[in-house]
């Protein structure tokens, strides 16, 4: 699938097809675009436990549900618990020197062993691992570029997938979670039982609501003729149809018995 | 015992058929699900809108009103209950199971619903 049709495609999958099993190939496509993200300091920020849903009890299950993850939960036949590791620190200094050697920091740009040690490594990146809310922080943005990137692979599959809240003390306990992981999200994969863009994009504010050129309050100009170009190519798609998605959720829920 | 016509016009019935669109639904659609949730009253010895009022608590503090995590366990327990009791088995034990949880869920009550599958999840 092209770039801008996966990013267009991409919506929450809320009814996954219980029966139709992931191939366990497609699951590893996603790690290894998660493992291809960027990351700061080339840090192993985000970690992953994946469940195939008949390989973990009933009890389990249903204690690692919230109210509104339920029916995804009981729906989907693969979760991806996704954590932040907040000792990615360590090793960090011979990471950056790795990549001194390799070029990648190169010295065209200030790079040195001495320079990593001295200064990234020693005053920013080993000082900030000790902060808390500096290090939260970290870990949360590089793990949202990791999963993002398991998220289009997964789309690109051809597989329907959603990030969802979990409970996360039951799952630190069934999953043997390490006291220095921090938890993200959970990630339902399965086979859409719905329609497989979920029934049509979700509304967003227009680029001048959100985005701004040189400073604060001067909006970004939408630049004629790129929408269309996005829309021939798949990423604009038409909005969601409110008709044709209840009538759609009145046939989901006949089928899996569930509330109206 | 409870019947459909003495809970049709609880408040939160009359909401729930609002917010569900049940208003529109065939007669015997409304007398099936209304029966249902008429039962599940006797059952718990609540009316409609007391089942409701159950799943909320206040803060002490500021008077808010939350729900709360452990009488949603209680409802779903009744739930189970109640399916026993009636002796519903398969898709209908889900489906009726569920017309209950409907009724809170357009109340604000997010309770998670059962699903049904043709096989069962461990046979797979």
């Amino acid at each position: 699938m092209e770039f801008k049709q996966v990013i267009g495609d991409r919506s929450t999958i809320r009814f996954f097809d219980p029966d139709k099993p992931v191939e366990p190939e497609k699951i590893q496509i996603m790690l290894e675009a998660a493992n291809r993200s960027s990351r700061a300091v080339n840090a192993d920020f985000v970690k992953a436990v994946v469940v195939f849903r008949d390989d973990l009890d009933d009890e389990t299950w249903e204690k690692l549900k919230t109210p509104t993850t339920t029916v995804q939960l009981d729906l989907a036949p693969v979760s991806i618990f996704w954590y932040g590791d907040m000792s990615f620190a360590e090793g960090g200094a011979a990471r950056l020197k790795e990549l001194v050697d390799l070029g990648a920091l190169p010295t065209t740009h200030g790079w040195s062993h001495t320079y990593v040690d001295e200064v990234a490594f020693g005053q920013v990146v080993e000082p900030m691992s000790k902060d808390v809310m500096a290090s939260t922080w970290a870990v949360s943005v590089e793990c949202g570029l990791a999963i993002n990137q398991a998220l289009l692979a997964a789309v690109d599959e051809g597989l329907g997938v959603g990030l969802h809240a979990f409970e996360s003390g039951t799952a630190k306990e069934a999953l043997g979670i390490p006291d220095h992981w921090i938890p993200m999200w959970l990630m339902l994969v399965g086979y859409a039982a719905e329609d497989r863009k979920g029934g049509g994009q979700r509304p967003r504010r227009p680029l001048e609501a959100n985005y701004y050129l040189h400073k604060y309050g001067q909006p970004w100009q939408d630049i004629p003729g790129v929408q269309d170009g996005l829309r021939k190519s798949g990423m604009l798609q038409d909005p969601m149809d409110p008709e044709k998605r209840q009538q759609e959720i009145r046939e989901l829920a006949e089928r899996f018995g569930l509330p109206l | 015992m409870t019947t459909a016509a003495d809970i049709r016009d609880a408040d939160t019935v009359r909401h729930w058929f609002a917010s569900a669109k049940h208003d529109g639904a065939p007669d015997d659609y409304q007398e099936r699900i209304l029966g249902v949730l008429a039962g599940f009253s006797d059952l718990t010895g609540k009316t409609p809108d007391e089942l409701v009022a159950f799943c909320f608590l206040r803060k002490k503090d500021t008077g808010k009103r939350f729900l709360s995590v452990k009488r949603r366990v209680q409802m779903n327990e009744w739930i189970d209950e109640y399916v026993a009791q009636e002796g519903w088995q398969g898709k209908d034990a889900v489906v009726n199971a569920n017309v209950v949880r409907g009724f809170l869920i357009h109340n604000g009550i997010a309770i998670g619903g059962q699903v049904w599958r043709k096989r069962p999840a461990k046979d797979a």
